[in-house]
């Protein structure tokens, strides 16, 4: 009689999984530490599918959006942990996708063939962005209220098509109960719809092409370069990742659970010093001082021409900087990449500065 | 009251003791943990014939004298230093009762750190089995320290009724073992000596991450797992004996723990619920983080994944320390005094004849403010300050005069479904001492504004 685990191998072909699992080899090196961040993103999306499916049993989009959040966070049986888990595990998972992003960049891991992982990742992140921005005003607080009514003003300010989108974005000329549902839509059904896809081909690349390693082990010989089996060896480090990343999550929900400002009431003043979150921290604080520079429309416009053709040259770098090209490219190219790190990190401490 | 006031400014008091009993407890828990662990490793190469491995044993032992000997030697002086400085009457009490416990501890200490001395430096100079039993001398030693701690440190969070039906007669010391075997003695001894095995393993795996000799291999990969199992007991009791605990505390204590299910909506008072929480989910992702970096790849476990299992344990160990401490709120010692030193059977004296009258340390004359700020720093600073950890600045929300009054109207005759009760000592004193307090906290609330500020150009515009 065969035995049980086998009656589901043959089933469902596991058996074939585990073969091609454990063909795969996962490069070893210093620069190892690395490779963990994609699944760190990947483990930080999947809680966030949970929470956020609990989070709809009672969350209400429309005009009840405050009093329902409010229910979770203060009167629900542990509503309170579910929703700051949520809201953690959102800005884990962003912080991850960026260091993830970085690291596939200076290990130049976008080379072919893996061009078009590097392009889903991009997808990936500009999705999980939006994610971020349409969650924001789901609580309908005076900060997602306010924090969404100067997002919007982004959009707003690209002539003829800004003010059309931004108003079929509020669902109207205001911020309004019309906007939550509307941004519900958006970040429980239509933003899922688009992720998933470009996540599925994104694994999917990732385990055709496997990991790259970094040039300074390519030039090695094969010899000396170590690698170790994906399984079980990879994958145990992995969950192993992935438990420390739930720790650390419920470390921030302990301590820092998340809180619940006042009713959103637009004839009240904008609160004091507000800000969009950190991941919108370095736009906002680039269009700001633009605006300073250049008052008027020209200094929007400037700063949004300047992040589209700093986000173009981001997006084909793959097809700048190939293997067959000068080792100048390489070079000029790992300057750029710590030029917009540079940027980025400048801007969003400065951007903070400035709030306070 | 009988002692002056330590002003510790951002992070109070407290936090020093919580800051050097952590460092402390992750040490002294190794201590003992450990001293069962390296008696237990040597048999065990010994009887396996893994000759090889003995120099990395010995390494081992060497990291543990240096880090028990002299760092869990030295914190545990800065406990006495800070609770000392920081809770004075309660420490009294505690001497008061204990004296004779803790001559027994430092007798057993003593042996201990004889042991651990010579258990180091014997390695190959004494007959095998002598040196056996000297680890075995150490690890009995240290034992019993934790036997004796474990009785004061439960007996502040159960005192038992019968030791709390004397105390404040001078007759305590009459119920000696009443009061160090009080209710939640075994079960703390249990989680404590968990505890203790799980950190020998832990730091076990600190020492054996750096062998990186290709010789040494396939022991390297022995000797990881057997440390691995060290957290085995800890994983497997650990749901038995927290309910067991959980069983034996005051109801009190269960009631603060579960306030914080429903709501984060009373601030600091719902965060013991969180923290208790944090130590359950950390004690079993160490469990599965030592599974698969430490288990399962033995041969790649190196420093950084040792590390990053240790920094778990210190989450683990601070969190419960955290909320250890916090379910006795309002009390340091269950039932008999309140977290800022005052006596529950002193609560009415002090209402009729005055808190500052009974205080040897506060100046004869005071205006109505520094006479409030007096109060403050003997009723308050025990938990608050003024504008950091838990800031009176913060929490008084700007309130006038007349609101402070009524919040504090309300701390000295708590509504008994007031969930201040449950954390917060009541306020004590007579009305005219509250109220110089209530004048106090406004200057904390709504600093005045500067005589030039409120003439000057500012005040016309």
């Amino acid at each position: 009689m065969a035995k049980r685990s086998d009656y589901w191998i043959d089933r469902f072909g596991i058996g074939d999984a585990i073969a091609y699992a454990k063909k795969k080899s996962v490069p070893l090196h210093k620069h190892s530490f690395w490779y963990y961040w994609g699944g760190i993103s990947l483990f930080c999306f999947l809680v966030q599918v949970v929470t956020g499916i609990l989070l709809m049993v009672y969350y209400r989009p429309g005009p009840e959006a405050f009093e329902s959040v409010r229910q979770i966070t203060y009167s629900i049986h542990f509503g309170w942990l579910i929703r700051s888990v949520h809201n953690w595990s959102a800005n884990l998972f962003l912080l991850s996708v960026f260091v993830h992003m970085f690291s596939v960049f200076f290990m130049k891991a976008y080379r072919g063939p893996r061009e078009f992982g590097w392009l889903s990742g991009i997808l990936l992140l500009m999705v999980g962005l939006i994610f971020g921005f349409s969650g924001y005003l789901l609580p309908m607080d005076d900060l997602a209220f306010f924090a969404t009514k100067v997002g919007l003003e982004i959009p707003s300010a690209v002539p003829i098509i800004g003010p059309p989108i931004a108003n079929l974005m509020r669902g109207g000329l205001e911020v309004s109960e019309f906007t939550v549902q509307r941004f519900f839509a958006l970040h429980a059904v239509i933003l899922p719809l688009l992720f998933l896809p470009i996540l599925g081909l994104h694994l999917w690349l990732v385990q055709k092409h496997g990991n790259a390693s970094p040039p300074s082990e390519e030039a090695k010989p094969e010899a000396e370069r170590k690698s170790i089996p994906f399984f079980p060896n990879f994958l145990a480090k992995d969950l192993a990742m992935w438990l420390i990343t739930l720790n650390v999550i419920a470390l921030f929900a302990a301590v820092f659970p998340w809180q619940l400002g006042e009713a959103a009431d637009p004839l009240r003043p904008a609160p004091l010093g507000i800000h969009p979150e950190w991941y919108f921290m370095s736009q906002f604080q680039t269009l700001k001082f633009m605006g300073k520079m250049f008052p008027g429309y020209a200094g929007e416009a400037i700063g949004m021409t300047l992040f589209t053709l700093g986000m173009v040259l981001w997006i084909l770098i793959p097809f700048y900087d190939t293997r067959d090209k000068t080792a100048l490219r390489a070079k000029r190219t790992t300057y750029f990449g710590l030029l917009v790190v540079g940027i980025l990190l400048l801007t969003t401490i400065w951007g903070y500065l400035g709030v306070r | 009251m009988n002692y002056p006031v330590w002003e510790v400014p951002v992070i109070g008091g407290p936090w020093v003791i919580g800051i050097v009993s952590i460092f402390h407890v992750l040490i002294a828990w190794f201590a003992v943990g450990g001293g069962l662990y390296l008696p237990l490793a040597e048999r065990k190469l010994y009887k396996e014939g893994k000759e090889e491995w003995l120099p990395v044993l010995m390494r081992h032992s060497r990291f543990f004298l240096v880090l028990t000997s002299a760092f869990g030697a030295v914190s545990g002086v800065g406990i006495w230093f800070s609770i000392g400085l920081v809770q004075p009457e309660a420490t009294s009490t505690l001497i008061h009762n204990f004296v004779f416990g803790w001559a027994m501890e430092w007798v057993f200490f003593v042996i201990e750190l004889a042991s651990a001395a010579v258990y180091y430096y014997t390695w190959n100079r004494v007959p095998r089995e002598l040196h056996l039993k000297v680890g075995y001398v150490y690890a009995i030693s240290s034992f019993l320290t934790l036997v004796i701690i474990n009785g004061i440190l439960a007996f502040m969070l159960t005192p038992g009724r019968p030791w709390l039906d004397v105390a404040g007669t001078g007759h305590e010391a009459s119920r000696f073992w009443l009061a160090f075997f009080n209710p939640t003695y075994f079960p703390s001894l249990v989680l404590r000596s968990l505890a203790c095995l799980s950190l020998a393993g832990v730091y076990a795996l600190i020492t054996y991450s750096r062998v990186d000799d290709p010789a040494l291999e396939k022991t390297k990969i022995s000797m990881i797992r057997w440390s691995a199992q060290w957290l085995l007991p800890m994983v497997l009791l650990l749901p038995v004996v927290l309910a067991w605990f959980l069983l034996m505390i005051p109801n009190e204590s269960r009631v603060i723990l579960q306030q914080g299910m429903t709501t984060i909506g009373i601030g600091a008072f719902t965060q013991v619920t969180r923290i208790a929480m944090l130590t359950v989910l950390t004690t079993f992702t160490i469990a599965g983080v030592v599974y698969f970096f430490a288990y399962q790849s033995p041969k790649d476990f190196s420093l950084g994944h040792a590390i990053a299992v240790l920094g778990l344990a210190v989450v683990a160990t601070a969190s419960t320390e955290y909320a250890r401490e916090t379910i006795r709120k309002p009390f340091v010692i269950e039932g008999h005094m309140y977290s800022n030193g005052i006596r529950k059977s002193d609560v009415d004296k002090i209402n009729s004849q005055g808190y500052l009258t009974a205080s040897m340390w506060t100046p004869d004359t005071m205006d109505p403010v520094k006479r409030g700020e007096y109060v403050f720093r003997g009723q308050c600073m025990s938990c608050h300050t003024v504008s950091g950890y838990r800031s009176m600045k913060r929490l008084l929300q700007q309130r006038d005069e007349k609101a402070i009054k009524k919040l504090l109207e309300m701390l000295h005759n708590p509504p008994k479904d007031s969930p201040y009760v449950k954390y917060m000592p009541p306020l004590v004193g007579t009305p005219e001492e509250i109220d110089n307090l209530a004048v106090y906290l406004t200057t904390l609330s709504k600093p005045p504004i500067p005589a030039s500020g409120a003439n000057g150009p500012m005040a016309s515009r």
